[in-house]
């Protein structure tokens, strides 16, 4: 019998391109999807998946900011901007009009892609800072139509967010499988994995076929690209326009999630927190966006729940100690992010690969 | 083979997921009452000895200044109640705090930590904040006290706002200024407001006003809050003449816009809505030109005044439970809710109910609320029945005066403001 070659070896450009080659990551995938699915039913806790949902949710619009900004280079300070867009769409379209889930997520997916599609040919002359500043714009443009276009926005009053996470005859709102009644919180963060899962191979897909390897190419030396045969002009609205289309999903889900949104939810802070995200996670990888939601979004949460027990801590305003939980919350997070710039600069990623790699050279590994 | 392969995977992932789940569901659960009258059945943030309520502020962040005081003010309210038995004399209340970082998404957050384990929310402080839990206070028949003084709240069967909304003061503060202030409609009358709804809340007020008592505001100047220089707005202010501005802005803010008009000499008759002054500002550089030319309307009536009965047991209960809190305006904002909300519990308990629908229905059946002058009497009962205070005190800056306040003209309560209406606003 011949021997059959190890699992490790990569034998043709097709098998290097295999999302879940080998049976380990194949376990690592079911491994996953099966935490997801069972995740809600054992932590029914709201608090905890209403951190996750938004996490969730946050993860989706950092895929589509480092696609942008990790894959084709293209810094963007303009995210909240198309967030703030597909809240809107959704509370027009899914609330006013009615429609169901899939057509509302779509509609604010289309609307992000027309808007990206827009503020994409700035890209084509500007590059760098002066594209950050371009985007920063966008910010304050968006901000005065917030405030201004009362009939689609609300104004400043904001607008509820009335689109129902319907799919024909499943509400996930209020989920009955088999007799047994399903919270709201525990729907949403189905349908929010479920969505984080999907946009995540579709962008993985976009990234390990021929545009991905376009957008790197016009990362790398825009010029260069050209050269060898990369339409960049194309590709860099392209990119915008795909971003900002999931930058929008994740808007509708934020608005429909949390049912009311106002301007004040879309400004220049969020789409830093962005940034900080992709960078924390680790730029150009769809892996890093995910990890580095979850850090941002539940770490907070994680030191608030546990920095009560240090003492000296005060837990209630004017209550004895020298600093007060909260103070202390925001103190932990701001040096985590500071140490992993420094000692991480691949992001949480980074460190993913390292181990994988230790791993997988086991027990040769140096 | 391959697709063989994951459709088995997922088939064993579904039934696993299905096995599981026939346990993990966390739909609803009826909370039994069965209670009796003064004695109330164990429910949702009761154990049948402690009330708990959540409170949900900004404890950091640069709203914290606000959000500190005022929860002080609850907690020292209820530390006092508790001292003397509690709710029915016999229930003790507590607070149950959750930084909420005045953001939409963390309130939202920690308002589905806290809400399976309380009765009722104390505090929700900013309108964002409160807006945003807005729909799931429905879906989940909560009562929730809001600390803001927007007219949104009044109609709003989920919600227990207390003291004379915006409008209100803007309204009185346009009648002091025709009045005792010695304006006449003829006047340029202007304002400057906060390009949010905040500001928009204000200038409502001062539009109500110039309907009913027959003048135009001759210039409106917009800014956005943290804006670094105000000289362009100040500059359109003095070139319109205007002799009457109603500022409609936060503390840092006003300080900056009262620093460049006092800095061009331009000092026309200002008036502060209540959440543009802080004691601080009394001490500060601009203290002689606000001295001049700043009117505060707001509500009560200055810190340690001994004639309002009020007044005199909020400092005497502030120097026994919290000796260190400075006074502040958002500390009797705080101390008035929670006194708000003590009356709906006390209602509530009398009707032996502390369940979720039971404290809603006691919101409904309080009738008006005193507040010992500390703030006008709200006439309770059904969102669409309720009446607000109309009343507003009018404030000059003293720095000698604890709060850098002194008051000028207690509880004037103008015709006009009494015809405001308040709409249930579609939310």
């Amino acid at each position: 019998m011949a021997a059959k070659p190890h699992r490790n070896l990569v034998r043709s450009y097709a098998q290097d391109l295999r999302l879940f080659g080998s049976p380990t990551k194949r376990a690592g995938l079911a491994a996953t999807l099966i935490v997801l699915l069972l995740l809600p039913t054992v932590v029914q806790d709201d608090f905890w998946l209403s951190v996750l949902i938004y996490s969730g949710i946050t993860a989706i619009g950092a895929i589509g900011l480092n696609l942008l900004t990790g894959y084709s280079g293209q810094i963007s300070l303009g995210h909240a901007f198309f967030i703030g867009a597909g809240a809107y769409c959704a509370a027009r379209v899914g609330g006013d009009l009615g429609l169901p889930l899939p057509l509302w997520l779509l509609a604010s997916a289309a609307v992000g892609a027309v808007l990206g599609g827009l503020i994409g040919p700035f890209a084509l002359r500007l590059r760098g800072h002066y594209l950050a500043i371009v985007t920063l714009g966008l910010i304050f443009v968006g901000e005065h139509l917030w405030r201004n276009l009362t009939s689609l926005t609300g104004g400043n009053n904001g607008t509820s967010v009335l689109a129902q996470p319907r799919i024909g005859p499943l509400d996930l709102g209020a989920l009955e499988i088999a007799g047994e009644n399903y919270s709201r919180n525990q729907g949403w963060f189905w349908l929010v994995w479920a969505l984080v899962a999907l946009v995540a191979l579709l962008a993985k897909n976009l990234a390990r076929t021929r545009p991905g390897r376009a957008l790197c190419a016009v990362r790398d030396h825009d010029q260069a690209a050209e050269v060898i045969g990369v339409r960049a002009g194309r590709y860099k609205i392209g990119a915008f326009m795909v971003s900002s289309a999931i930058a929008s999903m994740a808007g509708a889900l934020f608005g429909a999630y949390q049912q009311h949104v106002s301007p004040d939810d879309w400004t220049l802070l969020l789409s830093i927190q962005y940034i900080a995200i992709i960078i924390v996670g680790g730029l150009g990888t769809i892996f890093g966006s995910i990890l580095g939601a979850v850090f941002v979004g539940a770490l907070p949460a994680l030191i608030d729940e546990y920095s009560s027990v240090i003492p000296g801590v005060a837990t209630d305003a004017g209550g004895e100690g020298f600093i007060s939980v909260f103070a202390l919350n925001q103190a932990i997070f701001g040096l985590l992010i500071v140490l992993f710039l420094v000692f991480e600069p691949r992001g949480l990623a980074g460190i993913w690969f390292r181990v994988r790699a230790y791993f997988k050279a086991w027990p040769f590994s140096y | 083979m391959k697709t063989n392969k994951s459709i088995r995977l997922a088939a064993a992932a579904l039934g696993l997921m299905l096995a599981v789940s026939a346990c993990g569901g966390a739909g609803q659960d009826d909370d039994a009452g069965g209670g009796k009258e003064g004695a109330p059945g164990n429910t949702a943030g009761f154990d049948g000895k402690t009330i708990k309520l959540g409170v949900l502020t900004p404890l950091s962040g640069p709203v914290a200044v606000i959000g500190k005081p005022l929860t002080s003010g609850n907690e020292v309210w209820f530390e006092a109640l508790n001292a003397k038995g509690g709710i029915g004399g016999k229930y003790k209340v507590e607070l149950v705090e959750e930084d909420s970082q005045y953001k939409t998404d963390v309130t939202v957050q920690k308002y589905n930590k806290v809400k399976s384990d309380v009765v009722a929310f104390a505090q929700v402080l900013g309108t964002p904040s409160t807006l945003a839990v807005l729909p799931q206070l429905r879906t989940d028949k909560i009562l929730a006290a809001p600390a803001s003084l927007d007219a949104f709240w009044v109609r709003e069967e989920n919600l227990l706002p207390v003291g004379g909304p915006y409008q209100v003061q803007a309204i009185n503060a346009v009648d002091y200024y025709l009045t005792d202030g010695g304006g006449s409609k003829d006047d340029v009358i202007c304002t400057m407001i906060q390009d949010d709804v905040y500001g928009e809340a204000g200038q409502q007020g001062i539009d109500f006003a110039a309907e009913k008592y027959g003048f135009s505001v001759a210039n409106t100047q917009k800014f956005k809050q943290g804006t670094e220089n105000y000289a362009g707005q100040i500059g359109a202010l003095a070139g319109a003449k205007c002799q009457m501005v109603f500022l409609v802005a936060t503390p840092s803010d006003a300080a900056k816009i009262w620093g460049t008009a006092a800095q061009a000499r331009y000092a026309p008759q200002w008036f502060g809505q209540s959440p543009s002054y802080t004691g601080a500002l009394a001490q500060s550089a601009i203290a002689p030109y606000m001295q001049q030319s700043v009117l505060i309307v707001a509500e009560g009536t200055e810190w340690g005044d001994e004639s309002v009965p009020g007044m005199k047991q909020m400092v005497s209960d502030q120097g026994k439970y919290a000796a260190e809190e400075k006074p502040d305006y958002y500390f009797a904002f705080g101390y008035n809710q929670a006194r708000a909300m003590t009356a709906v519990l006390e209602k509530a308990v009398e009707n032996g109910d502390l369940s979720r629908d039971g404290v809603l229905k006691a919101a409904t059946e309080i009738g008006t609320v005193s507040f010992d002058g500390l703030t006008g009497d709200y006439k309770y009962g059904p969102a669409e029945e309720r009446n607000p205070p109309r009343a507003s005190t009018i404030f000059k800056v003293d720095p000698a005066k604890p709060f850098g306040l002194a008051k000028v003209k207690y509880l004037l309560e103008s015709d006009a403001a009494k015809e405001f209406e308040f709409k249930k606003a579609d939310l």
